[in-house]
């Protein structure tokens, strides 16, 4: 009896020291979290947000750490901009893509020579007749520049034909989270249309063609061609009529004929701009 | 601005310039030499020394330019004794009989000369003769910064291999 009362007593003592030292480490931390800035309320009872009461309390008050998410875009970009990528070839020649100012798209896939989900990509650019991209598409592997990446690596698994430029500045510049990441470009409005991630280059291949289709008809349409072209007389009825079939109305179509205001416009119609899809690709 | 350096070569690229750096390969005993091409449309990947497969997807207001190092047997020779890059080029420079390959409508230039101790060739391609005064500037933008400095040193490979 008289030893189970002696291991009781020294099971007590040592669970006392535990949390003795427990609440010391702890302590420490919210002094340390306190000195930093991040304490919950304020032992003064003063707001912790109010910069003026922080700075009269001295060098014992709170001190404001800087939180920054990545550098800060240049002025003259945006989320949507497509900038030059400007870096080596896997050769250690110099290589500059400027996606911008040409009609056509370009496809910029942001790779990794050593992510696994990016073999299946490197893959199916060695089969550049099967990747189904449309016409004037462009594609351009981007991996980041020879102090992140092992040139030797990404010639082994680069086609030959392909463009590549190593650069960690563009995977900046374009915003990219991790690979594979795929940016498609506007060359005419100099615009990102689509980013996004993908499984399988066929997905990206058919956003890609979507995305072109979207362009095309958002160019024409806001084109007016007829007008702006000055087409009269037969040409503008052909024009006309090539619009219409188009569309899905052909000759003797009842909307053609209407026999009063109603027909034409309907009063319970909803919106009646046809459906577009939305450009871009799932992220 | 993006910057191309490679082979002793800099160029900031103006707004719209796409290029690239390379080293020419070589033909039997002929040692390899950097070609340096510039354009502001989208440059194939197989592109001849002077615009071949190039020059013919130009549009009128498109621009393409090589700078072609020549060995150094070149060196004090009589067509290159010009000393130093023209910086700076004018409209009645270009002459659509200068092309290496007529195309209509295009007009080129080109240009012999030593920098750096290094033997060069410039030669431009306008898509468009009739509108060299507003293609003519953004040629010289290019011009301006473009910098050759000395031969460099020979550098080891990037990668370890057997001889």
């Amino acid at each position: 009896m008289i030893a189970l009362a002696i291991v009781l007593s020294i099971v007590v003592l040592l669970l006392s020291v535990l949390v003795a030292g427990l609440l010391r480490s702890h302590a420490d931390i919210l002094k340390a979290l306190h000195d930093l800035g991040a304490g919950v309320g304020e032992p003064t009872g003063s707001d912790p947000h109010d910069q003026s009461s922080a700075r009269a309390s001295g060098p014992q008050g709170p001190i404001s750490v800087p939180l920054t998410m990545g550098p800060p875009l240049p002025g003259e970009r945006s989320s949507i901009s497509a900038p030059t990528i400007a870096g080596v070839t896997p050769s250690g020649d110099a290589l500059a893509v400027a996606p911008s100012g040409s009609d056509q798209l370009t496809l910029l896939a942001f790779l990794s020579s050593g992510c696994a989900s990016c073999a299946g990509f490197w893959k199916a650019f060695h089969r550049p007749d099967e990747l189904g991209l449309p016409p004037r598409t462009r594609l351009v592997v981007v991996t980041k520049g020879p102090e992140m990446e092992i040139p030797g690596e990404v010639t082994a698994q680069a086609p030959p034909g392909l463009p590549v430029v190593m650069s960690t500045e563009a995977w900046g510049d374009y915003e990219v989270p991790g690979s594979p990441f795929f940016v498609l470009v506007d060359g005419n409005s100099g615009r990102r249309i689509g980013e996004g991630v993908a499984n399988q280059f066929s997905q990206v291949a058919e956003l890609v063609r979507r995305a072109q289709v979207d362009a095309g008809e958002f160019a024409e349409g806001s084109r007016g061609q007829p007008h702006a072209e000055g087409l009269d007389g037969p040409e503008r009825e052909l024009a006309n009529d090539r619009e219409l079939t188009a569309a899905g109305v052909l000759p003797g179509d009842p909307s053609l004929y209407p026999s009063s205001l109603a027909d034409v416009c309907p009063p319970d119609v909803g919106d009646p701009r046809p459906n577009r899809t939305p450009i871009g690709m799932a992220n | 601005m993006a910057t191309l350096r490679a082979h002793g070569i800099e160029a900031p690229l103006p707004g719209g310039f796409e290029g690239r750096i390379f080293m020419r390969s070589s033909i039997g005993e002929e040692a390899p030499s950097p070609v340096a091409q510039f354009a502001t449309f989208a440059l194939p990947e197989e592109v001849g020394d002077f615009g071949g497969g190039a020059v013919t997807l130009m549009g009128a207001d498109d621009i393409f330019t090589t700078l072609f190092e020549f060995g150094p047997e070149s060196l004090g020779t009589r067509l290159f004794a010009r000393q130093g890059f023209p910086r700076s080029l004018s409209p009645d420079n270009f002459l659509p009989y200068v092309l290496r390959r007529g195309l209509g409508g295009q007009s080129g230039t080109q240009w012999f000369f030593t920098e750096a101790g290094r033997p060069f060739t410039l030669y431009v391609v306008l898509g468009s003769h009739a509108r060299r005064r507003s293609l003519v500037p953004r040629v010289n933008g290019l011009l301006a910064n473009l910098a050759i400095s000395p031969s460099p040193e020979p550098s080891l490979p990037s990668s370890a291999r057997w001889n």
